[in-house]
Order: C-alpha cells, then structure tokens, then sequence
C-alpha cells in the first residue's frame, strides 16, 4: 500500500510541474527562512551561557542615583574587585577586566625585521579570568600565565599572525617576547583558542590586569568613577544572588565616601541575561540584542513559515477539484475515506518533506551569506545537528496543518457529486476558508511591507537628520601626541585638499561608543547634587570645524594644561533655567576642576537620534585631544593619500587609521539597521511566497473556469472584463486584508519608533504605499494568469464537455 | 432474488417546489438478469442506477439488497454492501490516469485487502481473460476508448461482483467498439453475472433480457 501511495504521490507531482515546483519552492523558502530566523535567534540569545559557570556567574552593575536622573552602568571602580575578594571570602570567585582597548605592539620576525600591528581587541584580564570564563589553552599554564606582570596570552590567530605558527607548533610562542607601545616588553606565556561568535568578550589578547593598574595608578585606586572595569562575580549557586546584593548595601560603606554611598548601589546582573538587556548598555567592543527585538523576531519567523504554510494548503485544496474524479471512482471502488485521508496525507508530507530537505541545503547558505554580511557583530552562525530538530518542528506542524487539512476535505467528497465534478461548494458557510487564508495571508504581507516602509523612513531620518554640525567629508584620525598636533596641522594644510583642521576628544557626536563623563554643580552646590554632563575637549578651531553656532559669548582663548574655560550647550542651560546670556561668566565645578562658562552654543545632536541630547561640557584643556578632525575641500577626497603620508611622517612608530565621520555616525545605527535590512528582507521574501500563492491558486480557479471563460468570450466580454471577472474577487480580499493589518501595523511600529527620543510620524501616505504596492503585486500576478486564460481559442475550451 | 425496489421516491427541493427525480419505481431484478434502463434525457436514468447502486439515497420507499434492507441500513454498512457484490462500469470509463492498465485493475483488491500474490494472480488472469497483457503497463491516456472501457469492466468484475451497473456504457464509442463491449456483457451475462445497464441505443438494449422505460422519474 505504502509503495502504491508513493507512486501515485510522484506521479502527481510530475504531472503537476507548476503548481509542485510552486509547493515545493515556496515551503523550501519558507521553512528556509524560518529556521535561519530561529538559529539567529538562539544564537543571540545564548551569548556566553556556554561558560562552565555561566549559571553562577553575575556581572557587577552600577546605579549612579543622580538629582536629575539615574544612570546605569555596567562598569564599576576598578578597586571594587580587589576588596570584594578580600572581604567575601565565601565568593567563589571575583575577576575584573578592563577593556577591550586598542593598542599597537612592535614584534620581531625570525629576520630581525621590527614589524608593527595594531591590535583592536587588547584585554586586560586578572588571573581569575580563566576560571570564571572558559578559556582553552592550545599552549602555557593556566594558573600562571597572567600572574607575571610583564606576560601575555595570544589567541591562535594572533600567534599565527605574528609568529606564523600553526596548530601544532604553539609552544614555539611561549617566552617571545613582544613591545607594547614600542616601549613596554611583554613575554608570550600562553596561547588560546580565539573566542567564539556567541560571546561578548571578543578578545584577541590578554594582558594582566596588574600591568594596567600599574600603569593607570590614579583610577586604579578611585571608587568614585565608573571607568572601564567590569568586574564579574562567581557564586557557588545561582540562588545567592539576592542575599549577597542585600550584603553589599552595607559593605560598600566601608570604602565609598558619604556623598558616593548615597549615589551608588551595586546590584548583580546575570552573565546569561547581558546580552539581551539595553538597561546597562553594550559593554566595550561588545553589542546588545535587545529581547524584544528577540522575540519579534521569532513571531516573524512563525508567521512566514505560516504565509508559506496557507500558500500550500490553498494549492492543495485548489487541486482537489482536479482529484474529485478520482475521490469518486476510488471510493466506488472500495476505498474507505480513512484510507483516502491516509493517501492524501502521505502525498502531502511527501511535498513537505521534500521540501525540507532543500531546505537543508539552503539554510547552510543561507547562514554563510548572513555571517559573511553581519561581520560588524562578528556573526559565527553554526548549523548544528540540534537545529534539524527545528527543521522536524516546521515538518510537524507543516504535516499537522496543510497535509491533514486537505486531506480531510477531499476525502469527503461525495463519490456520485465527485464523479460528476460537481463541487461540494460550501453550502452552508458564505465565509470560504480559502478566501479567509488568502485574507490573512496578505494581512501578514501587508504587515511586513508596511513596516519595512516605516522602517526605512525611520532609518533615513536616522542618516539624514540635520544633527546641528557638519559630518560630510570628514575623516577622523588619531591624534596620539599633543606636542605633534600643530605640526601635523600646518603640514596637512599645506598640501592642499584640505580645508579645515581642528583637535579634540572626539566628534560632536559620540560615536565609536566613547565618550567622556562627568558630573557638573555651581561651586557653592554640595556634591551630591552633582547632575551627569557630557565632557568634550576642543582646541580653538573645533566649533568653527564642525560649524557649532555660538548663541551667545565667544569661542576659547587659548588650550591649557590647567582649562580655566566651559562653552556649554543649550540643554546644559536647562538645569539651572538661566538663558544663554545669563550664563556667561558662571562659575561651573566639574569632577575634573573649575571654570567659568565663555560661551553658549546652541544644541547639537551629541548623542545618537535614539537619545536625547544630554548636557555638553566644551572644556580648553590640552588633554584628551586624541583625534584630528580633517576636512577634505574636494569631493573626490584625493587629500587621503597626503593625510597618510603626513600622519606617518609626523608620528612614526605608529599605525596609521583613519574613519570617515559619517561612517563612525552610521555604525551607531548597527541594531536599527540590522532590523531594518531583515524586514526589508522578510517583506520581499513575504510578497514573494504570497504571490507564488496567489499565481498557483489562480491557475486552478482559471483551469476551472475555462468553461465560463469560453462563454463569455463567445457572448462578447474583452480581456480586461474577462481580468476583472477572475481577479475582482482577489482584489476585494486583498484590500480587505489591509484593513485588518493597517491598524496593527500602526499600533506595533508605534511602540517600535516611541523607543527613539527623535523619530519620524507616522503618516497614512506609508501605509497608503506598503497597500497599493502589494495590491499592485497581488493585481499583476492575478492578472498575468487570466491574460493567459482569456487569449484561449473559446472554441477548445467549449468543446471539452 | 437479487434485488427489490418497493415505492421508491427521490426528490430535490428548489424554489419551495418540490422536485421528483424519481417517482414511485417498483423493480425486482432476478440473479442473472441482463436489464437495460431507457428513457429520454432527464426521465431518471443514471439516478436510478445511483439509488441501486447505494452511491446515492432516496427519500421514500424501500430497498431490498440480497434480503438486506438497504433503507435501514447505516451509510456505512450500505457502502460496505456494494463494495463487496457491485462492480460499476462509466460511461466516461473512469479509470485513474496516474496508473497503469495493471494498477488500475489492481487498486479495488488493494481496498479488499487481498494479499500481494493472490492480488498478481487474479490480475494476471483478468488482463488475460480480455486480452490486454500486451498493454498492462500503459497508462489510460495511451489507449483508445474501447481499449479503456475494456479495462474499465475488467476492473468492475475483477472482485467478482454479483451484480454489474454500467452507465451508458458505450456512450463514448464508435459502433464497433460499442459492438464488442455489448458481446462482453452478454457472455459475462451467460456465465451468470447479473448486469443493469442505462442507454439511449435500442440495438444495445436488444442484447438485454428485460428493458425498463422510465419517464419523468416514473416506469412505464
């Protein structure tokens, strides 16, 4: 029996070649699409839960209570590690890190030749690190390669790069010895595996931490400032976490001082849970996924496996009317319905299986193409064997309901009606499963279509919004020794191609994720009133550079060692409610010192549109101007090759790096974007497998219909009458569809845009385009079969009967 | 005694009128009776061969099958009745075009659950018994329509049905063809299978023992 039903299910499929390579096609892409979506999404969701103690294991966050707001941070004093282990002896085990940080390293080759490279992902890690994350050592002891100060642990990677050794020959690394800075000699005392993808620790050396506490003594020792340490916590069990939270309320006493003890609290955040939460912000070289993004993305992955699962069940329903006859002549025959049902179903799952195993194929590629495009978040998507379990899940439900559906409603076919082809049409219900398929089908593309529209606006409002200072044209590059900046000034101006230099911290927006922060009160405030400020160090030239417009005073004098001089913006005004005017000539206390305002800029954009402008502190200090701002006058930028050689010219023993601002800016959309590439994505897959539907659905209602259409061509209709007839009834569904979707549509990209300070309105033109486009779609489609229909001879298609 | 119709009466209802397909039909058939049904287009033909046949109910009456009260019957126990002794023969043949001439003949066994050797032989012996083993593995399509109709009744009779209804059987053949299946009927009919057929052809008639005349649903 079984060999009988796979026969007839092959011949069926071969005889139907359009609408199985449709089923086929359409499932493949669907299941495809949907199980990419859920490995991404367990990808992200399971950022180091792969640690051995990754249950036990919390990061230390901070809570800085501040009179106007409270900040989150997920760093802490660089002190707090050392006194958590001496105090909580009972603590498994404290480890703190700082960084990842970026650093250039002078190395030697087997010629004596002094080669330099810049290392990205340099990690301070104390000697507890190993036994808080998991760390496979290819090469050197585990317990003492980070207790000597002068050491460090290379990843495989870097081993190879800089003393090309491979696999098996690791060992050769251990007692090299490599420069940090060109000044500083740090011996090889062991070699790791390079993390994995699913990680926020993306390392690629680690040095200890004792050598960064030696060498930055004054932070090392301050409890009051948040710095980069990001100190982690091992308990024995999970469950301890509130009992020691509570013990920390008091203990902190011990070393935070009154005004400090008040502000900060400590709390314990899961490791599991860092990389799902936006509350404490993306660690250094580190990004977040926010969870509700996770979860909207699998609804979007159950809801296209659905788009494709209606499109097969309509397909397959739409068919039956071909299958009546033999319905009939099998049950004359002396079949029973469950049999046919059996026969059916096993029809159907052969299709869905069939389809599945493509689909095998295609995730692999699918997953290749996403990791070599996503390699901004360092995406390792593995397919595992663990994931065909998925596959087996789509399979299942495929099988439960769009092989058992149809089945059951072909098996009931009358056998004298079916013989005759006459259809059961639903007598009793006006409301026809098929239509109510399509309709919720296209409400699901509708509602993809629409989104992605809004999305795209949303992100072009991202690009494109006048931020209140210049971007265009400006390249970035490191400025590493102040006494050096005016000779690499004059030097870059003078070769032409260049119109503008200017030194400072950094861009008027923070980008890169660095930006200084400070807290700021009038002298006579006590410090616990303190408000958090945004902290930016510019030379004389730097509001003229980015063109930041002065409402009132003047620009700095002069940058000194000691600054004497704020300009200020116009949001910092807000928290003191005087007027540009008025505050010239205040005296404003920093942590870092006093100076009296100078002048009042009006608001620029200093964070990313999804924030809020913060207060901006303008400081005339000569520290911290790490970075040159260059604009080049020309617009085919033939200034890049002058800057180069005038950086390496003027600061040798360096590596030369250069950003385009609008780049840095741009980076700082990388979620939104990634969102919006993946609707955008999702939206052309949707309309694509609802169309397919749709084209294989109307090829049957035509095969039907051949008959009427042949009547009606010989009474007179034309081919557009003859459109109208077959697809009027399509149109009306698929508008209908947008009335259902446009209002969730409305309500979800709401909530979606309220998450940023500054977003676009909502206006009915975007849904207006994201409807009439996939009516349009849905129209050409349905139009392109009944074309087909009515240009038939009506003579052939009378003469069947 | 095979069969027995008593009163029976079939209606439709449309625009609150009530409709008779069939209208008072008595009808005893004898085993090994070869019985033509005629009439013009719409007297009821094909519907009474459906309500003998059990594919389709009636409203009133009763129905005798083989001392089984077939109005009494569950739909289930009925369609379990004429599987096991009713072999029927379309006029548009009806055969499955995804098998072959061999599958074709063999699916009512698959329904029977009659095992896969004895299902060979039986097979075997009908394809040689209408001379057909040359085309047992072509599909219906590549056969012409007498062809298909000889395999269409070599499948009614293949699980050896008591009684034979074939729907004008010969509608969509050539006279020759026509002739031939005819002579088929009648040598089944004298080695004592019992045949009701419904058609339009007086000569194919001829070849019946007993004709029954039906107009507007009534026998005349």
């Amino acid at each position: 029996m079984i060999k009988n039903f796979f026969k007839i299910a092959w011949r069926n499929l071969i005889k139907n070649k359009l609408s199985s390579s449709i089923n086929i096609f359409g499932l493949t892409l669907g299941i495809s699409v949907c199980v990419v979506i859920l490995i991404f999404a367990r990808y992200e969701s399971t950022f180091d839960t792969f640690h051995e103690k990754s249950e036990q294991t919390f990061r230390i966050v901070q809570h800085n209570k501040l009179p106007n707001e409270t900040l989150y941070w997920n760093t802490t004093a660089y002190p707090l590690a050392e006194a958590l282990r001496n105090d909580f002896p009972e603590v498994n085990v404290v480890t703190q890190i700082a960084g990842p940080v970026n650093r250039i390293f002078k190395i030697e080759d087997s010629f004596e030749n002094e080669n330099l490279f810049e290392e990205p992902n340099v990690l301070f890690a104390d000697n507890y690190y190993s036994k808080t994350f998991d760390v496979e050592w290819l090469a050197g002891d585990k317990n003492t390669a980070l207790k000597e100060t002068a050491s460090v642990v290379l990843t495989a990677k870097l081993a190879k790069r800089y003393f090309g050794l491979s696999s098996n020959n690791y060992q050769n690394a251990l007692g090299k010895t490599i420069l940090l800075q060109s000044k500083d000699p740090l011996t090889v005392t062991g070699v790791i595996k390079n993390p994995k993808g699913n990680t926020d620790h993306q390392y690629n050396m680690l040095i200890p931490y004792e050598f960064f506490k030696i060498n930055n003594p004054y932070f090392s020792a301050n409890w009051s400032g948040n710095y980069q340490g990001t100190t982690y916590v091992v308990l024995n069990e999970a469950s301890q976490k509130i009992d020691f939270e509570s013990k920390l309320i008091n203990w902190k006493k011990k070393y935070l001082n009154p005004q400090d003890n008040k502000r900060i609290s400590y709390h314990l955040q899961p490791l599991q849970e860092i990389h799902n939460e936006t509350l404490y912000g993306a660690s250094p070289g580190g990004y977040i996924f926010p969870k509700n993004i996770l979860n909207i993305s699998i609804v979007v992955a159950l809801f296209i496996l659905l788009i494709a699962l209606i499109n097969f069940i309509n397909l397959v329903t739409a068919q039956s009317h071909s299958r009546s006859k033999e319905v009939g002549i099998r049950k004359v025959m002396g079949s029973k319905r469950s049999h046919l049902i059996l026969q059916f179903v096993f029809e159907n799952a052969f299709v869905i299986l069939f389809a599945a195993i493509l689909s095998i194929v295609v995730i692999q590629g699918l997953i290749q193409l996403l990791n070599n495009n996503l390699t901004m978040i360092n995406l390792k998507l593995v397919f595992q064997a663990i994931d065909l379990l998925y596959i087996a899940l789509a399979i299942f439900l495929a099988i439960a309901v769009a092989a058992v559906y149809p089945a059951v409603v072909l098996s009931a076919f009358k056998p004298v009606q079916a013989l005759k082809n006459k259809f059961n049409k639903p007598v009793n219900s006006k409301i026809n499963l098929r239509k109510a398929l399509v309709t919720f089908q296209f409400g699901m593309v509708q509602l993809f279509v629409i989104a992605a529209i809004v999305l795209a606006f949303q992100m072009n409002h991202f690009k494109n919004s006048e931020l209140g200072f210049h971007k265009e044209a400006i390249v970035i590059t490191k400025s590493p020794n102040y006494e050096k900046a005016t000779i690499y000034r004059e030097k870059l101006l003078a070769d032409g191609g260049v119109s503008k230099v200017a030194f400072g911290s950094g861009p008027p927006m923070a980008v890169n994720g660095i930006q200084l922060g400070t807290s700021y009160r009038l002298p006579e405030q006590p410090e616990e009133e303190s408000m958090d400020a945004e902290m930016k160090i510019g030379d004389l030239h730097y509001l003229d550079f980015f063109n930041l417009e002065l409402l009132a005073g003047r620009n700095f004098l002069s940058n000194k060692e000691v600054f004497d001089e704020f300009i200020v913006n116009e949001t910092f005004l807000t928290s003191f409610g005087w007027n540009p005017s008025e505050a010239i000539g205040k005296k404003i206390q920093i942590n870092e010192g006093q100076a009296t305002i100078v002048g009042v800029v009006k608001d620029f954009h200093n964070n990313s549109l999804q924030y809020e402008i913060s207060p901006c502190i303008l400081l005339n200090w000569t520290y911290y101007q790490g970075n040159a701002f260059i604009k080049m006058s020309d617009s085919n930028f033939t200034a890049l090759k002058n800057i180069r050689s005038n950086w390496e010219d003027t600061y040798s023993n360096a590596i030369y790096d250069y950003q385009f601002l609008d780049d840095a800016i741009a980076k700082e959309y990388t979620v939104e974007n990634m969102v919006f590439t993946g609707f955008g994505i999702f939206s052309i897959l949707s309309v694509l497998i609802g169309c397919l539907g749709l084209f294989g659905l109307m090829s049957f209602v035509i095969a039907q219909k051949r008959k009427e259409v042949g009547v009606r061509k010989v009474l007179g209709a034309s081919l557009i009458e003859n459109i109208s007839f077959f697809s009027k009834e399509y149109f009306h569904l698929v508008a209908l569809s947008f009335i259902i979707s446009a209002p969730l549509v409305y309500y979800f990209m709401n909530l979606w845009l309220e998450r940023f300070t500054y977003h676009i309105k909502l206006s009915f033109w975007m849904f207006l385009i994201g409807g009439l486009s996939t009516f349009l779609i849905a129209m050409l489609t349905c139009s392109f079969q009944s074309i087909k229909a009515s240009r038939v001879n009506p003579i052939t298609a009378l003469r069947e009967e | 005694m095979l069969l027995q119709l008593n009163n029976i009466f079939k209606w439709v209802n449309s625009g609150g009128q009530r409709i008779f397909l069939l209208k008072d039909i008595n009808l005893q058939v004898e085993e090994g009776e070869f019985i033509s049904i005629m009439g013009p287009s719409g007297s009821g033909k094909s519907t009474l061969l459906n309500v003998i046949g059990m594919l389709d109910g009636f409203d009133e009456g009763e129905y005798n099958f083989l001392d089984e009260s077939v109005h009494n019957l569950k739909e289930k126990l009925r369609s379990n009745l004429y599987k096991e002794y009713i072999g029927f023969v379309f006029q548009s043949y009806h055969l499955l075009d995804e098998l072959t001439v061999q599958e074709n003949l063999e699916m009512p066994l698959l329904y029977k659950k009659v095992k896969g050797a004895e299902r060979k032989a039986m097979v075997a012996d009908m394809l040689d018994r209408f001379n057909i083993v040359g085309k047992k593995d072509l599909f219906p399509a590549q056969l012409s329509g007498g062809q298909q109709q000889l395999v269409g009744v070599a499948r009614a009779l293949i699980a050896n049905p008591k009684l034979i209804l074939a729907d004008e059987p010969t509608g969509n053949l050539n006279s020759q063809q026509s002739e031939e299946i005819m002579e088929l009927f009648k040598q089944l009919n004298t080695e004592g299978v019992t045949i009701i057929q419904v058609t339009h052809s007086e000569k194919n008639a001829a070849y019946g023992s007993r004709i029954v005349n039906l107009l507007d649903g009534r026998m005349i």
